[in-house]
């Protein structure tokens, strides 16, 4: 564990980076449209002048306050401000409505400081042990996995089953549109040049969330979202003794966070979803996930930030990253001279070492700065007059979603997905699931396609999709994810019934 | 019993029409699947349009025969909502004309009018105008010096 | 006698006058440097070993951008829109450049492309687990013998250098291996790591980056890499078979001679510079000089290489 790595990453000078870092991250990552790739991207050229234990703790800081940011725009405008954020829109914005929003920031804080800490622990302290985890997902458990997240999906449309699939089967076609990965047809573009590079995830978030919140923000005079004139500082005190009381969802939801972040390609999103649908189907019978449960948010935010710590470990140990902003960071190292993979833990095992620390010790400075920075942010979104509020909003979704790609196409392609997510939401379609289908269609169709081609040249079809003890896993627990509820509904029913 | 007018009710007839439309576009995907000269492309596709089709069919069937009363635009005001859309699709194609700052003035204005349901005062509209210029210039230059974005 | 000297004067005239155009051409301000891809791949990680030297030899910052999208079609489509002032450059690849446009119409043409640079290229290799029963290439070549399309190899995509290596070798050792396609090298050395597939066919940019817990059976050049003499080249072995996946630079074709020449010097001028050569041979690529001006014969030759080849394995008509 090398303790004496934790003294060197105390200076004052990698404390300064890793509290800027964490601050700009947070303020990245709340923006819509601004994801942390892009703001690692253009802090990379900094770092060469820096040691490669200090440039790597401001990058890791600058991505650990982006995941937790996110949140803000997710709990106050309904849009998830990085992917990873999704899940937390499910309790994060009913609860801002009903005037608990300064409550729901606070626990987004809390829950994602634990759970950064719990993947910057495991990192340090089980890396090349969960490494080989990562490495036993083959594409098979890919597929699986995804077929998981979307049987989540189902179970997460309360009495809307149908339109929910319906809709994250749609999700799963936007995401064919464009050229395939793994054949090189074109496919869904009907000739047109625009549709080629297909829907971005980030591009469809803001479309499909923040365009119907507009349209309906405009339509009616009343506020956005309800003032409550009590004292806000006695809410921090709230959260801490919710979170408290919430210890094992904490546990829970970041270990699957961490297990997550460690499959290259999985991502926050993915982790924030299984780990609310736990948090949900263990609820307690008061609990109501999806109307404003504090639960809810703890679960999701511990998750997505447990990522940041998870993601790190194929990136460093096997030189594989787990996102793209590992893949910068991975660049970043390459440019340093820094050897990732196998030899690194050994060979450069003062700047890893170094760099662990640092990332804790950003965490644990997210948490004052979080706080103060949510606070902060509450009382702008909910003081601020809705008509200055709204064209700002526009304004930084055009802006945002510009910058994906540098094209104007993409903007147009987000303004039509928000018209259509906003009409087709009117009737019981919902955003969530067109969005987790379209980020899930890629991982399944790859996952599947793979799969095939190696079973079949193997002989072993049924073995291949069947007989790997991981994927039977997986499969067990969406089994019992979608028969769960329908089974627990007819015990009550018949329970109510006998009372009768 | 179904009563008669919750089956004409707007929220009814949307839904219908919506889950209708989920069924066309899982036909067109399957149309368009048959162009594909990769098998593997395939696959996916036909598959997850059929599940497509399945479910906006059984949905479709279901409101059918169980119309309820709900869902629906709601209240609210059209010509607001309108404006709102409007403007922002004209900044889109606005843009290489006249540059993104300008551009993005006529979705902030569109925005900003769309939502004010207040009488205009000289305050509000000294106010909130020259925020809205401050909160754009800013923004804009964020992302074009600082994160280098080319914005036209 | 007269006629000489006036052609001696002409000459020199003319080259004065380039030299006086070429010094025209200048840079500005910091320069985009935009990558149709996602971050991680081999040409993110040469485009930042070229950044540091950049802005040293040259004192402008290079900003590296991402624009992933179609396998790269979605960036190169769009670089004839850019501003043509010399501020904008998008790195190249090959065969992508050459094959995407004859499979299908994905919004750009080779030729309109203006590359002026390439500066390396990643040669292919066979990459097996450290853990493998395969010592050799030739007890590579006798199990997939044995086993007619038993042996699975992971690559990245379809229709790429690893594909087209993958067809081209089973031709030539007479073999039927299965070529399972991934989404980038990252992926396809995933799976091989952990033992989804056989082996793969990826670069020796892999070998170097996974060190001891892979094995390279052979590497597609002409002489061994210095990083790696103890691994024979495929033409040792008897297989005449050399190539990768070769990356360059392009900027958008509004931009004038001068512009060209100015980046094709510049970019010859890191290429040359020996601490950066050396850093690219660590991370295992294989350094090219092709600039401005060999560039077109370079693609012509390149062009119906992959063209043959694709055509052969069937990718294309």
């Amino acid at each position: 564990m090398e303790l004496g790595h934790f003294l060197s990453a105390m200076t004052p000078f990698n404390i300064a980076l890793a509290l800027f870092g964490v601050i700009a991250g947070t303020i990245v990552g709340s923006i819509p449209g601004l994801t942390a790739t892009m703001a690692l991207a253009v802090l990379v050229p900094i770092t060469f002048s820096m040691d490669p234990a200090s440039a790597l703790i401001l990058l890791g800081a600058i991505y650990t306050g982006a995941i937790y940011g996110g949140a803000y725009a997710a709990i106050l405008l309904n849009t998830p401000g990085t992917p990873s954020a999704i899940a937390t829109t499910f309790d994060g914005y009913p609860m801002a409505k009903r005037g608990d929003g300064d409550l729901a920031v606070a626990l987004a804080c809390f829950a994602s400081v634990f759970g950064g800490l719990v993947g910057a622990f495991a990192l340090l302290l089980l890396a090349p042990p969960l490494s080989r985890v990562a490495l036993a997902f083959g594409p098979i458990e890919y597929f699986w996995l995804s077929v998981f997240g979307l049987s989540l999906i189902a179970s997460l449309s309360n009495g809307n089953l149908m339109k929910g699939l319906a809709g994250g089967a749609f999700g799963m076609i936007l995401s064919t549109v464009g050229v395939a990965e793994i054949s090189a047809d074109i496919r869904l573009t009907f000739g047109s040049q625009v549709l080629i590079g297909g829907f971005g995830v980030v591009g469809a978030l803001i479309g499909l969330y923040c365009i119907p919140v507009l349209i309906d923000l405009v339509a009616v005079p009343d506020r956005h979202l309800q003032v409550e004139d009590n004292v806000k500082s006695v809410r921090i005190g709230e959260a801490f003794r919710l979170a408290m009381r919430s210890k094992f969802n904490l546990i829970r939801s970041s270990i699957i966070g961490t297990l997550v972040g460690i499959l290259p390609g999985a991502g926050g999103s993915v982790a924030g979803l299984v780990a609310y649908s736990e948090a949900k189907r263990t609820a307690k019978p008061h609990q109501r996930f999806g109307e404003g449960e504090p639960d809810g948010i703890l679960a999701t935010e511990s998750a997505n930030n447990a990522t940041v710590g998870g993601g790190f470990i194929p990136t460093l140990v096997l030189g594989i990253p787990g996102t793209p902003p590992d893949a910068i960071v991975l660049g970043a190292l390459l440019v340093q001279g820094v050897r990732t993979g196998p030899a690194m833990f050994t060979q450069s095992g003062s700047i890893v070492y170094t760099f662990i620390y640092g990332l804790l010790i950003a965490t644990v400075l997210m948490l004052p700065a979080g706080l103060l920075i949510g606070r902060y942010a509450y009382k702008s979104i909910v003081t601020i007059p809705k008509a200055v509020l709204v064209p700002t909003v526009g304004f930084m979704t055009i802006i945002g979603t510009f910058s994906i790609r540098n094209s104007i196409s993409d903007v147009i392609i987000m303004l039509c997905l928000g018209v259509f997510g906003w009409v087709v939401a009117r009737f019981g379609f919902a955003a969530s699931p067109i969005v987790l289908g379209l980020i899930l269609g890629p991982i399944a169709e790859q996952g599947f396609v793979q799969g095939w081609i190696i079973g079949a040249a193997t002989n072993n079809l049924v073995g291949m999709f069947f007989g790997r003890p991981i994927s039977q896993a997986i499969l067990a627990f969406t089994i019992i994810t979608l028969i769960l509820p329908v089974f627990l509904a007819r015990k009550q029913h018949n329970s109510g019934m006998e009372a009768d | 019993m179904t009563q008669p007018s919750a089956s004409k009710s707007q929220g009814n007839i949307g839904s219908l029409i919506v889950s209708a439309l989920f069924v066309l576009i899982g036909f067109v995907t399957l149309y368009d699947s048959t162009s594909y000269t990769d098998r593997d492309s395939q696959v996916f596709p036909q598959t997850v349009a059929i599940i497509l089709i399945i479910t906006a069919a059984i949905s479709f069937v279901t409101r059918f025969l169980r119309p309820i009363d709900s869902d629906g635009f709601g209240r609210g005001v059209w010509w607001r909502r309108l404006l709102l859309v409007a403007t922002m699709f004209l900044t889109c194609f606005a843009m290489p004309v006249v540059g993104f700052l300008a551009a993005g003035t006529i979705a902030f204005a569109g925005g900003l009018i769309a939502a004010m349901h207040e009488n205009w005062t000289a305050k509000t509209i000294v106010l909130y105008w020259g925020c809205g210029a401050l909160i754009m210039v800013a923004f804009f230059s964020l992302f074009k010096f600082v994160l280098h974005v080319p914005l036209p | 006698m007269l006629r000489r000297s006036i052609l001696k004067a002409g000459a020199a005239l003319a080259i004065a006058t380039s030299f006086a155009t070429g010094a025209n051409a200048e840079l500005n301000g910091p320069v985009n440097y935009i990558i149709p891809f996602g971050p991680g791949g081999e040409s993110d990680i040469s485009a930042r070993l070229q950044q540091p030297f950049f802005k040293e030899k040259f004192g402008q910052d290079m900003i590296v951008s991402y624009q992933p999208g179609g396998g790269g079609a979605v960036g190169w489509a769009s670089l004839n829109g850019l501003n043509g002032d010399g501020q904008t450059m998008m790195g190249v690849n090959l065969p992508h450049i050459i094959i995407k446009p004859a499979q299908k119409d994905v919004g750009f043409a080779t030729e309109n492309l203006n590359t002026f640079y390439m500066f390396h290229y990643t040669p292919d290799a066979i990459v097996v687990p450290a853990s493998s029963p395969y010592q050799t290439l030739a007890d590579f070549v006798a199990y997939a013998k044995a086993n007619p399309a038993q042996v699975t190899m992971s690559g990245s995509g379809k229709a790429s250098a690893n594909h087209l290596a993958q067809i081209k070798f089973d031709k030539m050792a007479g073999i039927q291996t299965t070529y399972v396609p991934f989404k980038g090298t990252g992926a396809s050395v995933t799976a091989l790591l952990g033992n989804q597939v056989k082996a793969q066919w990826g670069y020796t940019t892999v070998g170097a980056a996974q060190g001891d817990a892979v094995r390279m059976l052979a590497v597609a050049m002409d002489e061994r890499h210095p990083l790696f003499p103890d691994v024979p080249t495929f033409k040792e072995l008897g297989y005449d078979m050399t190539g990768g996946a070769y990356r360059g630079i392009a900027l958008p074709n509004t931009a004038s001679a001068e512009t060209t020449k100015m980046w094709s010097d510049m970019i010859a001028e890191i290429n040359a510079d020996p601490e950066f050569r050396q850093k690219m041979l660590d991370g295992g690529f294989a350094m090219l000089d092709v600039n401005s001006d060999e560039m077109a014969d370079f693609m012509a030759a390149r062009a119906e290489e992959y063209l043959n080849d694709a055509r052969a394995a069937g990718l294309i008509e």
